[in-house]
């Protein structure tokens, strides 16, 4: 039998909503699969557009953004400028053929340990179908 | 970077907690292996003191200058750890956290596939972990003063509390007269305590305190700073009376043209006073006012042959010349203390509040049984000949609370027991009057008020399960219509008067107040506390508190509860006498700046703003580390870079983001 | 289009106390080149030219002016700097002038209503091989070439930047003066290479980028022309921290073109001077456009129109568009 393909992703995660509620899904001892690895920054307004570029150079198969509700952001406002900057790289990366699951954005707040544990099912499961990323991989020679 | 690198990581079972699903000997193997590893290990218990100690240990001997820790998430422990670095005199900053447990170990059960993640996880902190700078927190003063907006109760206790420890206070209060929305009431639930007794001396305690300072009529023109150094603007608005000189003997309002013929707002237009007035006797400052929309020689230009207050006033206390004056204070605190506003029954038009003069609103009763009020106390329907005394009263419970489609969903707490004791007091004031309310739940939680509640049943008080679908004229009664929900019977109720026991909203200017000082509000809109459970007192901002029903619908005692705590707050900062400031905060490289200015636009905190460099002679940003929260969002709009923010530079996150993003299990990096 | 008046007006320009130098078009000395020509002295304002052939946007040199050490606080204001302007041009000035690159005080716009320039790239396939200076002008809509001895009147559809033909600023936003006369908007041809591009399938966009990132040799000429990429120390060519390796392949071939049209989101005037600029012809107005509309359509935002406004990428609204989000 063919080995399923276990995507590797990348995931941007605010401190105060989206770690906090990854923690609930921890505490809460909720599986899910563990292809997801997490870069805490405090705001998702932090998270440069160009880091997800390079995440997908690196070599990851898809990239998630995750942050506070509308509204909730610690920091007022981070969320909502993450939210456009994020949707305009998206668009550039799937104008450039780049397959438009591997780039994903969500709001997990600190209670929604659930829902969390769906994102990272979802976000899995895209990256899975759309296969191994190629495209724009940086080749290593090790280093 | 100058000095070698010499990390120590530390693995952590955490009981069986992760040792049980991931593999720490492999992982403290692989880490052992890392560029730049000196030393790794694994413990039973990291947090532990005997864990602590291993580190401190290693720091010691082995000369270590960063730290990684994998166990739980850095929201627990991080500041655990960063106290032991220091302990063994490293930066605290030097720490990085790799979370093996909650993101890891709790949520994976294939020990391969969580032991391979924690392998990545902890090599991602080792790269990061390289690249960090030792910070300094920095302190600033607290200025040794507190701002209290709102002089009702809440802001009065407040002060009160405050100056009593010995810290200056200014108490501003936008209407003539301190005093609230207590000074409304009539008597107080459930003790029936009169209301202005035991409020009047505390306003007269704030006004004599030689550290309040009572800026009355005025109101917040703009708050600059920060956490223990505001800058605050407060516009006195001109009374035309000179407060020096008043004695407060109201000659001035009875000999007023207009006495007699202004609504009274204090009164909700139940009496009426003059164009120069205070709002109640007790008022405090008792110093008059003249309304600059009312009186005839501020609006027209002249009172007849010249305006009688001037002419009676011996003290000569009326001066038309004043103007408003601004005041910028220095304060290390702020409490917030506004209070709130009383939902608008014509809102719901289906009670007829608008149609039908007997149809009221609680407030205005209680203004009716107020021995001060406009009828001195008597409940009395119509005027002159056909004044009667109402026999059978309704009230509506839930107007404006708890009623999505009249937009306001919470429940207002208080009007329950309200209810429970205008009930109560209407049954005093007229004997034999036939009371009914109608209810759909009865919250009466506090101490005594279910007691309160009981006993107003037994005096007589009919409760009627059923909110009420209309009220409408028949002949010179009303007719409230409703359905007994427990009996399952529609009713058709004939009263002479009904009462609405109207919710508490949001004060209608609270998005002024949120913009001035960068507050938040909740669904409701009321004030947001930085935590409902935890920092009840708190507000997103540091050195801002709230107090009373700014942030929630409360009453009397746990408004007074709350001013203390946030008085308490406030206190703590203020004796501290200085205040430590964040240090992963944004800084800016002046060598590569363009000053473009977007940093600026975007930071939430005003933290950024450009200055003339001498050295690159243009403008470039600068950041105020005492503002800058370190939230970073300025850093990822830098087109150059020269914006970053401290142990989130661009340089940390990519190391993370080579290692998590390579597809091997990190071993070849 | 009267050369000579526009001559006249810079010369007049020339002679103020106030303006220290004009940044206008010079006649080239190859083939369809202009070069960028900087007078001091009024009696030298025959050197300019303002035809077909001036596709580069003199607005980039203003930010350079900004990396010359400035007189220390205090000291008495620098003279101005006149600049010619085509529509596009002072669009993107409106931009610098928003992002503070510029000091409006100090600039002195010489407005110069535009009827498109030339694709070097369509030119060239028109006169193969052709070294000598070109003279060009517009006329009656079309464009007209002095080659050889010849006149040749073209369509502008053949020989115009594919921007400049459904331009929708041929007249200069911001100007102090402009001696010619207006032009009037006209649409050669409704562009629609970005949604025909978003028709093909998600390989084929790939497909078609893998080979324009190969193609590229990433020389930074796109980088160079454009008004509005004025970093003095660009990120994507920093050591530390390394965004992107030095080494010119696909991938960071794509990273840089992702991040440069990324950086110019909401920012690019659709000058089309990176394109023109680029030896080896990468569409690189397909990603700026696609941005373009991306902002205009999902948030009404147009850059370069007020100088006023706040600049689109510091700014939301809280009701911005999240479709996408899980």
């Amino acid at each position: 039998m063919e080995e399923r393909f276990e995507p590797n992703i990348v995931a941007f995660l605010c401190n105060w909503c989206s770690y906090a509620g990854a923690d609930l899904a921890g505490t809460s001892r909720m599986q899910y699969p563990p292809n997801v690895h997490i870069v805490r920054v405090m705001c998702t307004g932090r998270i440069n557009p160009l880091f997800v570029v390079n995440a997908f150079q690196q070599g990851a198969d898809g990239v998630l953004v995750s942050g506070c509700h509308p509204g909730e952001c610690h920091y007022r406002e981070g969320n909502y400028h993450a939210r456009r900057r994020f949707t305009l790289l998206r668009e550039l990366l799937v104008f450039t053929g780049v397959d438009r699951r591997r780039f994903n954005m969500s709001w997990v707040s600190a209670s929604e340990g659930a829902k969390w544990r769906e994102v990272v099912r979802e976000a899995v499961e895209m990256a899975r179908e759309a296969g191994p990323f190629e495209q724009f991989r940086r080749e290593m020679i090790g280093w | 970077m100058g000095i070698k690198t010499k990390t120590g990581v530390y693995v952590c079972h955490c009981g069986s907690n992760i040792a049980a699903t991931v593999d720490v000997e492999d992982v403290t193997t692989f880490a052992a292996r890392l560029p730049h590893v000196k030393t790794a290990r694994h413990y039973p218990y990291m947090c532990s003191d005997p864990g602590q100690g291993l580190i401190r240990q290693d720091i010691r001997d082995k000369g270590l200058n960063r730290i990684v820790v994998a166990a739980c998430s850095p929201r627990i422990h991080e500041n655990t750890f960063r106290r032991t670095l220091e302990e063994a005199g490293l930066n605290p900053y030097c720490l990085e956290m790799a979370n093996i447990r909650e993101q890891c170990s709790w949520v994976h059960g294939d020990r391969s596939g969580a032991t391979a993640k924690a392998r990545k996880t902890v090599a991602a902190a080792a790269a990061r972990a390289r690249l960090l700078e030792p910070l300094q927190q920095k302190e600033v003063p607290v200025e040794p003063a507190v701002l209290v907006l709102g002089g009702g109760i809440a802001g009065i206790q407040c002060a009160l509390d405050v100056a009593g420890a010995g810290f200056t206070v200014y108490l501003v209060e936008k209407e003539p007269s301190i005093g609230g929305r207590m000074a409304q009431l009539d008597k107080t639930f459930p003790t029936l305590d009169c209301s202005a007794c035991i409020l009047t001396p505390r306003m007269v305690d704030a006004a004599a305190h030689p550290r309040i300072e009572l800026l009355s009529y005025s109101c917040l023109e703009e708050v600059s700073g920060y956490a223990g150094n505001f800058s605050v603007r407060v516009r006195k608005k001109a009374r035309y009376v000179d407060a020096d000189r008043c004695t407060g003997c109201g000659d001035c309002a009875r000999e007023c043209r207009l006495a007699g013929r202004v609504p009274s707002s204090f009164d909700l237009g139940l009496g009426r006073r003059s164009a120069i007035y205070r709002p109640f006797p007790q008022a405090v400052p008792a110093h008059y006012t003249i309304d600059r929309q009312r009186c005839l020689f501020l609006t027209k230009g002249r009172c007849g042959d010249a305006p009688p207050c001037v002419q009676v006033c011996s003290p000569g206390a009326i001066d038309f010349e004043q103007r408003d004056e601004v005041v910028e204070l220095k304060v290390g605190a702020i409490v917030v203390a506004t209070g709130c506003d009383l939902f608008d029954p014509s809102r719901k038009p289906e009670y007829g509040y608008r149609d039908y003069n007997n149809v009221i609103t609680a407030m205005e009763l209680e203004r009716l049984l107020s021995a001060s009020g406009p009828t001195e106390g008597s409940v009395v329907l119509g005027e002159g000949e056909d004044a009667s005394v109402p026999r059978d009263i309704a009230f509506i419970k839930c107007v404006g609370s708890r009623d999505k489609s009249a937009g306001s969903e919470h429940c207002s707490k208080v009007c329950c027991m309200y209810t429970a004791k205008l009930a109560h007091l209407l049954g005093e004031k007229v004997p034999g009057a036939s009371i009914r309310v109608y209810y759909m739940d009865v919250r009466a939680s506090g101490k005594g008020y279910e007691e309160f509640y009981d006993r107003v049943r037994r005096e007589g008080v009919r409760y009627i399960r059923g909110s009420p679908s209309e009220i409408f004229q028949r002949g010179s009664r009303l007719v409230v219509k409703v359905e007994d929900t427990l009996a399952s019977t529609p009713l058709e109720d004939e009263v002479d008067m009904v009462v609405l026991a109207v919710g508490l909203e949001a004060r209608g200017d609270a998005g002024r107040i949120v913009d001035m000082l960068r507050l938040s509000r909740s669904a409701d809109g009321f004030f947001l506390e930085a935590h409902p459970k935890l920092a009840p007192v708190d507000t997103a901002v540091d050195g801002i508190y709230l107090a009373g029903a700014c942030q929630a619908p409360k009453d009397i005692p746990d408004t007074v509860a709350q001013a203390k705590a946030a008085a308490a707050s406030a206190l703590g900062l203020l004796s501290a006498g200085r205040i430590k400031v964040g240090a992963e905060v944004c800084v800016v490289n002046e060598e590569t700046c363009r000053g473009c200015g977007y940093c600026v636009q975007i930071c939430p905190y005003g933290a950024v703003e450009l200055a003339f460099s001498e050295r690159y002679s243009h403008e470039t940003a600068l950041v105020n580390e005492v503002l800058c929260k370190g939230c970073g969002a300025c850093a990822a709009a830098c087109f150059s870079g020269s914006m970053q923010q401290r142990s989130f530079r661009d340089e940390h996150i990519l190391s993370q983001v080579a290692v998590l993003g390579s597809k091997g299990k990190g071993d070849q990096v | 289009m009267d050369l000579e008046k526009l001559r006249a007006a810079a010369g007049n320009v020339l002679s103020r106390d106030d303006i220290g130098y004009l940044i206008g078009w010079g006649v080239g000395s190859y083939g369809f080149r202009t070069a960028p020509l900087f007078l001091r002295d009024a009696g030298e304002v025959h050197r300019l030219t303002f035809s077909p052939l001036c596709g580069s946007n003199l607005a980039v040199f203003l930010t350079m002016e900004y990396d010359v050490a400035a007189p220390a606080k205090g000291a008495a204001a620098k003279e101005r700097i006149a600049v010619m302007v085509k529509g596009c041009d002072s669009r993107a000035v409106v931009q610098q002038i928003v992002e503070r690159g510029v000091d409006r005080e100090r600039l002195f716009l010489v407005g110069c209503p535009c009827e498109g320039v030339v694709d070097p790239g369509k030119v060239e396939k028109k006169f193969p091989g052709t070294v000598e200076p070109v003279r060009a002008g517009w006329e009656n809509g079309a464009v007209v070439f002095w080659t050889g001895g010849q006149k040749v009147t073209l369509p502008g559809e053949e020989v115009l930047s594919a921007g400049c033909l459904d331009c929708s600023h041929p007249n200069p936003v911001l100007a102090d003066i402009m001696p010619c006369e207006e032009v009037k908007l006209r649409r050669l041809a409704a562009r629609e290479d970005v949604s025909m591009f978003e028709q093909k399938s998600s390989a084929d966009r790939w497909l078609y980028w893998k080979r324009i990132f190969n193609t590229c040799i990433r020389c930074y000429a796109c980088r160079n022309a454009c008004p509005l990429c004025y970093c003095s120390d660009c990120l994507l060519e920093r050591l530390s921290p390394a965004w992107l390796f030095r080494s010119v392949n696909l991938s960071e071939n794509a990273a840089f073109h992702l991040a440069r049209a990324f950086h110019l989101a909401g920012r690019c005037v659709e000058c089309g001077a990176c394109e023109r600029a680029c030896p080896v012809e990468v569409p690189l107005m397909l990603l700026n456009r696609k941005l373009a509309r991306e902002v205009y359509e999902r948030y009404g935002f147009q850059p370069g129109l007020d100088p006023d406004s706040p600049p689109f990428q510091a700014a939301f609204r809280p009701d911005d568009s999240e479709e996408f989000i899980l």
